[in-house]
């Protein structure tokens, strides 16, 4: 993975009022920190911090450090939860070489057999990999998978010089009967068959809440 | 509907309508979710409602998943009564959704399909919603 330049003010105000000066002026408030060094409270450019952080685990080389330019991953981005922009990067300080722990996304490619339905409650997957070379994702195959079949993160081919860091047992996607119905949309049918009884049942409720 | 098995105070003060929500603020179980862009208390009626309408478009092969439960009670006085005499009696129970918040989660292969289940739920809710899509990968 190429890594993205990305130039650093450093920041000497602190507070929500100059953290809302920083962002009014369309940069992004960030500190940087890792390897036990003190942590540097930097200021980046918001468009460009945001383009950058479009590729998962982008590797950063952030200039205008006052000990010169470093290599860091995105450890935390806090974003907007309604618009998304960006309000608060935390940066981690890698080095060349080093194996980090970073989650990577677990893209299902293929068509899934007729009649069934796939089910990936696990999207990203935690590996280790050099710092420099982080896959972008995992691709799985689901194409042939009968219905029934299931995949655990240990039967996953991950890409070359990534390990696996989390638990092998761990299940990443299944393929599920389309025609049976599951969860809540089971619980849905069952609770319209019982509508009648429905508001004896919430006067009970009702009366033990008290 | 939705109703708490038991609660510690059946009367409560009504809770704090300002600020954003905390977390669940994306969608984390399904493909597809209905997100809160205003604040609003949300009844286990509208709660009951809303999933209805989800579950009866898709029909089967679909999953939904409803990430807020309706914990406080509103209190409402009798029509026609004097001011005094103590607080009402338990009338609503809702859930206290700030703009953000994720309300309902869906799961289902038809995008389309699963869009429109997720409008006619917006349909039955109190408050301007979106709808967002789980984003893989993003930091």
């Amino acid at each position: 993975m190429s890594e993205v330049r990305i130039a650093a003010e450093p920041r000497t105000e602190f507070g929500k009022g100059a953290a809302r000066r920083t962002r009014r002026a369309g940069k992004v408030p960030a500190v940087l920190y890792g390897h036990g060094t003190a942590p540097q409270h930097i200021t980046l450019p918001g468009h460009d911090l945001m383009l950058a952080l479009k590729t998962p685990n982008v590797l950063l080389r952030v200039q205008g450090l006052a000990d010169g330019d470093a290599l860091a991953l995105p450890k935390d981005v806090q974003r907007d939860p309604i618009k998304g922009f960006l309000e608060h990067v935390d940066l981690l300080l890698v080095k060349r070489g080093e194996k980090v722990t970073v989650e990577i996304p677990v893209n299902a490619v293929g068509d899934v057999v007729a009649g069934g339905r796939l089910e990936q409650p696990v999207i990203q997957l935690a590996v280790e990999a050099e710092a420099t070379h982080i896959p972008e994702a995992v691709e799985v195959d689901i194409t042939g998978l009968e219905v029934g079949a299931s995949l655990l993160a240990g039967d996953l081919k991950l890409p070359s010089g990534a390990d696996l860091a989390a638990d092998a047992d761990t299940l990443i996607l299944q393929i599920v009967d389309a025609t049976v119905a599951t969860g809540e949309v089971a619980e849905a049918e069952t609770a319209e068959a019982a509508e009648g009884a429905e508001p004896a049942a919430e006067a009970g409720e009702g009366t033990s809440a008290e | 509907m939705l109703i708490p098995r038991k609660v510690k105070h059946r009367k409560q003060h009504h809770p704090k309508r300002r600020g954003m929500a905390k977390g669940g603020t994306k969608v984390t179980f399904g493909e597809f979710g209905i997100q809160a862009v205003e604040g609003a208390y949300v009844t286990n009626r509208q709660i009951e409602a809303a999933r209805i309408a989800m579950t009866r478009h898709i029909k089967r092969g679909g999953k939904v998943w409803i990430n807020i439960f309706p914990d406080r009670p509103l209190t409402k006085k009798p029509a026609e009564t004097r001011m005094g005499s103590g607080k009402g009696s338990p009338e609503w129970w809702i859930a206290n959704v700030k703009p953000g918040r994720v309300m309902f989660e869906i799961s289902y292969p038809n995008e389309a399909i699963a869009r429109e289940a997720l409008t006619r739920a917006i349909h039955k809710l109190p408050m301007k919603c979106k709808i967002v899509k789980r984003e893989v990968g993003e930091s």
